[in-house]
């Protein structure tokens, strides 16, 4: 096996600073992989069964976050952990997961071809030792892993009761700040994120404020720039229409038709005459 | 002896005033109809002589004259049936002549006497509220009738219902049905389709043109249904039109009087009569049937190049006119024109499926059909794809429900009424015109074509509220124009 294995005891020069200094650092921490990508990023955690709605949203700001340099950390559940990291992973960036057992143990089953990737070129950790079989308790252990590796945890899904609440109770332990994702008030998977945000979570309603409080790209980039810059970006691959291009960006269709528009007055992108859009 | 009983006809939508003379004298027993009467009024006086003797009257062993003044006015119908018989009885004193002074009459009559509908009955009854004169018909048409401020109307079943003199007036209706049943689609049912029905709200707010363009069972013809969804229903004013039209042509005018929007879908195989109007006498075709609603016109340039010609002026002018050789007739056509076209002859150009295999050729011959004039008037042209069923299941969220849209919709609408109606070219804020500057310049656009995404993203602005029509309206509605305008 070509794969790192390494271990990290607290007080370690290379145990990840911002983990050490919460309230209840794991003593020592298994793990597989780069244990030098163990850098502070942004927690990402939602529903397990999440709806298109939160699986857009995950991919949205995972995928923007970690193109613009933020490492995506979350738990390779599936849902939207699971989105999180492949976002992650398509947008070029880093991201790390935080398991319930031991770092070699392929759980969920769904995500082993996942956690055999970030194994292999990221980083997998967890307080439990190799070989470890997860239990109820130790995923909400987990938790606080994830918030403690963390600067912010975003909520990008959760309904009542919810999973989620632990990771954003153990984040404000850590004193660190709860973003969310706001839903559709009929929405039963939205109400916790929805709670989340009435009890002062910072609410996330477009990739512009998600940059503006992670301080990304020095001056603030206008959310329609952003979308110009994810247009153009997703066109290169394959003209697109603008129905799958909104689906695909997961910005609405307005939008979505005014970034073209505007993109093809500046001569960026033409329309093709069975209604596609591609780069000039 | 003489009588004189008035009675209308229908010009266009309009009921004309016409005197119905009867004159009962000696001599050889003959009747005869005078006036400029076509067939169908000639013919009253078989019926008229039948309905008088079923039910007890007598019909003058005599001569009897009967002249439908003013004569150069065309009458035609059997309208006249009713008012002939009343005047022969008041001319030959077996019905009281005062009783009938203050009184139209108009209606059918069957041989065993009993009083029929006529096309128009809503015509007839404005013209008679209009002049301040009770209307006397079938009491059929009592529920229609109604609907007319100020009307006195007085319907019977039979003309032996004439022997106990004038009947009563019935109480005016009220106007609508409570609930709204719109027999249309929702767009919020719709699955996919999002640019779409984003295009249909726009169409819906500025009440504009719009062209589909997409292979053959994309969903055209349910997007067009669900544009009349979106309207809002039709004012007190508009409900009164689109029946008076319907009525006119003899078809039920209820729905309109409900409030619910025409939509109206005629097959391609129409006739140029069939479609603008026209025939003797004329009559409303489906453009005006159409009026205050959408009509859609599927096959677009199936239609054939004197119906699509045709179509140019009304859409214009929102008027029908029909010129005849007793004068012009004028029926409104205010509509949304609705049309769809395949992108091509086979149909399939530009589909991911399915392969397209018409020439280059073949494909310019089929646009040209429609031709530029006509593709000028076409506000907004969208594009529309067959929808991935894998989306149709997963895609509920995304929608607004379509009264959240139709409220915008509304809204906007209102918007426009109370903006500053100044040139909208000066609504346009100095980046929006370099916007469309820009696009003029690197997407070829024409002068018309400019002026139409200016037009279209006035509505956009309307629809956010928006005085100025600044750069985003116009990026938008950039992409809404038509493919041929490049
Ligand atoms: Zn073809």
């Amino acid at each position: 096996m070509s794969e790192h294995r390494f271990t990290l005891r607290l007080g370690d020069k290379r145990y990840p600073a911002q983990l050490a200094e919460t309230p209840d650092p794991p003593r020592i921490l298994y793990g597989i992989g780069d244990p030098s990508a163990l850098v502070e990023g942004l927690g990402v955690v939602g529903a397990r069964r999440a709806t298109p709605y939160g699986l857009r949203c995950t991919r949205l700001f995972a995928g923007w976050a970690a193109g613009h340099g933020t490492s995506i950390i979350s738990g390779a559940a599936i849902g939207c952990d699971r989105e999180a990291h492949l976002a992650a992973l398509d947008a070029g960036g880093n991201t790390l997961a935080v398991l319930g057992c031991g770092p070699d143990v392929d759980y969920p089953r769904r995500s082993a071809p996942l956690l055999a990737e970030l194994r292999r070129c990221h980083v997998v950790v967890s307080e439990c030792p190799f070989g470890q079989q997860p239990t109820r308790w130790s995923f909400v252990r987990r938790n606080r892993i994830i918030a403690g590796l963390a600067r912010a945890v975003l909520v990008v899904e959760a309904g009542l009761p919810s999973g989620t609440f632990s990771t954003a109770d153990a984040a404000l332990d850590a004193g660190r700040d709860v973003l969310a994702v706001p839903g559709s008030v009929l929405s039963p998977e939205s109400r916790g994120s929805n709670r989340l945000i009435r009890q002062g979570a910072i609410p996330i309603t477009d990739v512009g404020e998600l940059a503006q409080y992670l301080g990304l790209e020095g001056a603030t980039p206008a959310a329609g720039d952003v979308a110009a810059d994810d247009t153009l970006r997703a066109l290169v691959a394959d003209p697109m229409r603008p129905d799958d291009l909104a689906r695909a960006l997961g910005i609405d269709i307005v939008h979505t038709a005014r970034t073209l528009g505007a993109l093809e007055a500046a001569g960026h992108v033409v329309r093709y005459a069975d209604g596609r859009y591609g780069i000039r | 002896m003489q009588a004189t009983v008035a009675t209308t006809t229908l010009t266009g939508v309009e009921a004309i005033a016409v005197e119905v003379q009867a004159d009962v004298s000696p001599g050889l027993p003959v009747f005869g109809i005078v006036g400029l009467a076509d067939t169908a009024v000639q013919e009253a006086r078989d019926r008229v002589r039948a309905a008088l003797r079923s039910v007890g009257f007598d019909f003058p062993n005599a001569r009897v004259i009967v002249n439908l003044a003013p004569a150069p006015l065309r009458k035609h119908g059997t309208g006249f049936d009713l008012p002939i018989a009343l005047a022969v009885l008041a001319a030959t004193g077996q019905v009281p002549r005062a009783a009938l002074d203050d009184v139209t009459a108009v209606g059918e009559l069957g041989l065993d006497g009993s009083v029929r509908e006529i096309p128009g009955m809503l015509a007839h009854a404005i013209s008679a509220a209009r002049s301040d004169r009770d209307l006397l018909g079938p009491i059929s048409a009592g529920r229609i009738v109604g609907v007319v401020p100020q009307l006195r109307y007085r319907g019977i079943e039979s003309l032996a219902r004439m022997k106990g003199g004038l009947p009563a007036t019935a109480p005016p209706k009220t106007s609508r049905a409570q609930t709204l049943a719109i027999p249309t689609i929702d767009v919020a049912d719709i699955a996919g389709h999002e640019s779409a029905k984003r295009g249909l709200e726009i169409a819906a707010a500025g009440r504009h043109n719009l062209l589909l363009v997409g292979p053959p069972g994309s969903g055209k013809s349910m997007l067009a249904r669900a544009l009349c969804g979106l309207l809002p229903p039709l004012t007190e004013a508009e409900s009164l039109e689109s029946a008076l039209v319907h009525s006119v042509a003899g078809l039920d005018p209820r729905q309109c009087l409900d409030g619910i929007r025409p939509f109206r879908a005629p097959h391609h195989s129409c006739s140029v009569a069939g479609l603008v109007g026209g025939g003797t006498p004329p009559r409303p075709g489906e453009m005006s049937l159409a009026h205050n609603g959408v009509l859609f016109l599927d096959e677009f340039p199936e239609f054939g190049p004197a119906s699509l010609q045709a179509l140019r002026q009304p859409i214009e002018e929102g008027v029908i006119t029909l010129v005849r050789a007793h004068g012009a007739v004028r029926y409104p056509a205010r509509v949304t024109l609705t049309a769809a076209m395949n992108p091509c002859p086979c149909g399939y150009a530009g589909d991911p499926q399915r392969e397209c295999r018409c020439t280059d050729g073949a494909v310019a011959r089929y646009s040209a059909r429609v031709g530029g004039p006509l593709y000028d008037r076409m506000d907004l042209t969208l594009r529309i794809d067959r929808v991935d069923p894998a989306l149709i299941i997963d895609d509920a969220p995304v929608t607004p429900l379509s009264a959240t849209v139709r409220s915008r919709i509304t809204t906007a609408h209102a918007f426009a009424g109370t903006r500053h109606p100044c040139s909208m070219r000066s609504q346009l804020q100095a980046d929006a015109r370099a916007l469309l500057e820009d696009a003029a310049r690197h997407a070829n656009l024409s002068g018309r074509a400019v002026t139409r995404v200016v037009r279209v993203a006035r509505t956009i602005a309307d629809l956010e509220q928006s005085v100025p029509i600044v750069v985003s309206h116009v990026a938008e509605a950039l992409g809404y124009r038509s493919w041929d305008a490049t």
